[in-house]
């Protein structure tokens, strides 16, 4: 049954890059022009009917996103992974959210975090990130910690960054010092007076 | 003098109301394993809200809504007389009689609409109109059975229906006792009929929108509120009190017992409570009536 | 305020438990003794802190017996806990939540993350001091701290309120301009969230 499916992919689609990563899960990359067919063909003739996730990975060192849809049969027992690869650069693809519902959020997701543009998703808004006026945050090229220097704060008075535990413990063992010593010169000048004491009785 | 005795009516009231939801408070906790507050908590509770500055304001109506609240609460206290005999702790219950009780027992939902529709918020105005709902149904096996006893005793005046009671009316006319006893649920703000204040469902309802002062006249008047109703059902089915010790005793039991009922069952829905209300109690009371003036 | 370190920066994130009592006048004295009796908490979990809350207020490490309990709506609350780190998504509805609570009010922090960052002391979205955007009374180290922590800190708060030192938002009218300029810095021109019907019903809402 496999062999078959991946005979058809590799002559239709004419690409090699098949792959069995599990006994349950199978991996096809293939160029985003053919992307739609191979879709419908899995969801029609082999029943992969339910798309689970679309997620993407930025290769920045050849500048392009790896898309990856991972589709799912109807009784659960196989999954498959088809990956395309888009521009980096005005990074756009048609939306699958007419044919799957659920594309709809996963794409609204992508476009925020990465800023590539589903074209026919009639919902791509904000999600989790409100009024961000930046680069998108998951792309590689923004760098976070100097984001983060430059627009916020941290607190001040951690620079001299003594370990808490050592530090405290000296200033108790300080603590506790000075106040035996104060005892003892208490103690010593109590003596003194008894001394005094005896010494004029004495006289 | 009369006024020092509607004074000290209002004070036993305020005292032992507050007294009995530290109890509440109390027992619950040791029914989920645990200590609960010290049992003056909701005093405390109360006094705290006093302290409050007010940061809304939403109108004349706004403000008249917890005092129509407190006015009716101490107006129905004040016709209830504490004991089944004599002239001290009577209050002003030789000017009126059962019927003047329980037509001021629809003082408070009323008032608490009237105040939480001006705020606009929409949780209030939603527990609002739960709580009147429920009200409708509720009423009807609660008068039903009160209607029954005061014609078995042949008198309106609560006094004599204490008074004239051989055995308790509780364990003579058992049906009623049973039909009255589910509003009475309700009216504590027991499960399973508390849908109109559940703090989680819909944001404590009709009280979201009242800070500061306006809470601690709820609060107040929640309590002096509990402690008339629960001296009228003593009055009613538990055969009166002679002295202040037998009083307490009484509605401590009664308190305890709906309480208990309250911590062990869930929640009704609004319908779900109309419709039980409409159906079982009010079969029971009906069917108790007719069994008790059969004859 | 000068900072010198690591012994300025403990004494104002440290509670002192066995300090002497001071109180102003004896009609202050009753209300802080009542208020400090009190406790009202919003049921508002802002960050992963949140999952030390019901633990806390529930069988096990009762904080009932503290006088502590739940409030429904910030209307009736006294203490808002920030439990845990704060998105800016997050900030927004705790200022607004923070401004529509009657003074007096209280503001417990948990954990490191409003201290100094913690654990996302290197993310784009999260603020790391809190004290810049609000004002803070009482802190509670720890990632997250345990229940116990908690009701350590809660008996810190109420021994400050005891003694009248608890004022946080008396701090926050005067200096409503430094707070402000803060917010907006992170925040934008407009702090508050943009919810109403038309929002929700026609511009889209979620």
């Amino acid at each position: 049954m496999e062999t078959m499916m991946f005979k058809q992919i590799k002559s239709h689609f004419a690409t090699d890059d098949v792959e069995v990563k599990r006994n349950d899960l199978y991996k096809v990359g293939v160029r985003h022009e053919r992307l739609f067919e191979l879709i419908h063909m899995l969801r029609d003739e082999y029943d992969y009917k339910t798309l689970n996730a679309i997620t993407c990975t930025d290769w920045i060192e050849e500048g392009h996103f790896a898309l990856t849809y991972m589709l799912t049969t109807e009784d659960r027992k196989h999954t498959f992974m088809i990956q395309t690869m888009i521009n980096r650069e005005d990074a756009h693809i048609k939306s699958f959210s007419h044919e799957f519902k659920q594309a709809e959020i996963m794409e609204r997701d992508l476009h925020e975090m990465y800023g590539i543009d589903f074209q026919g998703n009639k919902n791509l808004k904000e999600l989790s990130l409100e009024n961000w006026v930046h680069t998108p945050p998951l792309r590689r090229e923004f760098d976070t910690l100097e984001f983060v220097n430059n627009n916020l704060t941290f607190r001040e008075g951690r620079d001299d960054n003594i370990d808490t535990k050592v530090e405290s413990k000296r200033l108790r063992a300080l603590k506790k010092a000075e106040k035996e010593a104060a005892k003892k010169a208490k103690e010593a000048a109590a003596a003194e007076t008894v001394k005094d004491e005896e010494v004029k009785d004495g006289k | 003098m009369i006024v020092i005795d509607l004074f000290l009516m209002l004070l036993v009231a305020y005292a032992v109301g507050f007294l009995y939801y530290g109890l509440y408070r109390n027992i619950t906790a040791r029914f989920q394993r645990r200590f609960g507050p010290p049992v003056w908590q909701s005093f405390i509770d109360s006094v705290k809200f006093f302290f409050k500055e007010e940061s809304t304001s939403h109108g004349w109506m706004f403000y008249l809504g917890p005092i129509i609240m407190m006015s009716g609460a101490i107006m129905t206290l004040f016709f209830i007389p504490f004991f089944s005999s004599g002239d001290s702790f009577s209050g002003l219950s030789a000017y009126g009689n059962l019927f003047l009780v329980l037509y001021l027992l629809v003082l408070g939902p009323l008032g608490n609409a009237l105040g939480v529709g001006t705020a606009g918020n929409p949780f209030g105005v939603m527990g609002v109109t739960r709580g009147l709902t429920r009200l409708f149904a509720m009423e009807l096996p609660f008068y039903i059975a009160v209607i029954a006893i005061m014609s078995l005793s042949g008198s309106a005046d609560i006094a004599t229906i204490a008074s004239g009671q051989t055995t308790f009316n509780a364990f003579a006319y058992p049906l009623l006792f049973i039909g009255a006893l589910f509003s009475f649920i309700g009216m504590m703000g027991q499960a399973p009929f508390d849908v109109v204040g559940a703090p989680v469902e819909v944001y404590s309802g009709p009280a979201s929108e009242f800070s500061g002062k306006f809470l601690a006249l709820l609060m107040s008047q929640s309590a002096i509120f509990t402690f008339a109703k629960l001296v009228l059902m003593v009055h009613l089915f538990l055969g009166g009190a002679s002295g202040f010790l037998e009083l307490l005793l009484k509605t401590f039991v009664l308190f305890i017992l709906v309480i208990s009922f309250g911590s062990l069952y869930g929640r009704f829905k609004t319908p779900q409570s109309v419709d039980f209300l409409l159906k079982v109690p009010t079969t029971i009371a009906v069917v108790g009536l007719i069994l008790a003036t059969w004859s | 305020m000068e900072h010198n370190g690591f012994l300025q920066e403990q004494k104002t994130l440290e509670g002192d438990l066995n300090s002497d009592t001071s109180h102003k006048s004896s009609v202050d004295f009753l209300m802080n003794w009542f208020r400090k009796r009190s406790i009202f908490v919003l049921a508002y979990g802002t960050g992963c802190g949140a999952i030390e809350m019901p633990p806390t207020f529930t069988s096990r490490y009762d904080a009932e017996r503290l006088g502590i309990r739940g409030a429904a709506t910030p209307r009736q609350a006294d203490v808002i806990i920030v439990s845990g780190y704060c998105s800016y998504k997050t900030l927004r509805r705790i200022i607004r939540t923070y401004e529509q609570m009657s003074n007096p009010k209280y503001l417990l922090a948990l954990g490191s993350c409003t201290v100094n960052g913690g654990m996302y002391w290197d993310s784009y979205n999260t603020i790391k001091k809190l004290e810049d955007y609000l004002p803070v009374d009482m802190y509670v180290n720890g990632c997250m701290p345990r229940p116990e922590s908690i009701l350590e800190g809660f008996i810190a708060l109420q021994k400050e309120i005891g003694e009248g030192k608890a004022s946080s938002w008396q701090k926050y009218e005067e200096n409503y301009e430094f707070y402000r300029k803060n917010q907006e810095a992170v925040l934008g021109e407009k702090v508050e969230p943009s919810y109403d019907a038309d929002w929700y019903l026609y511009d889209g809402g979620l």
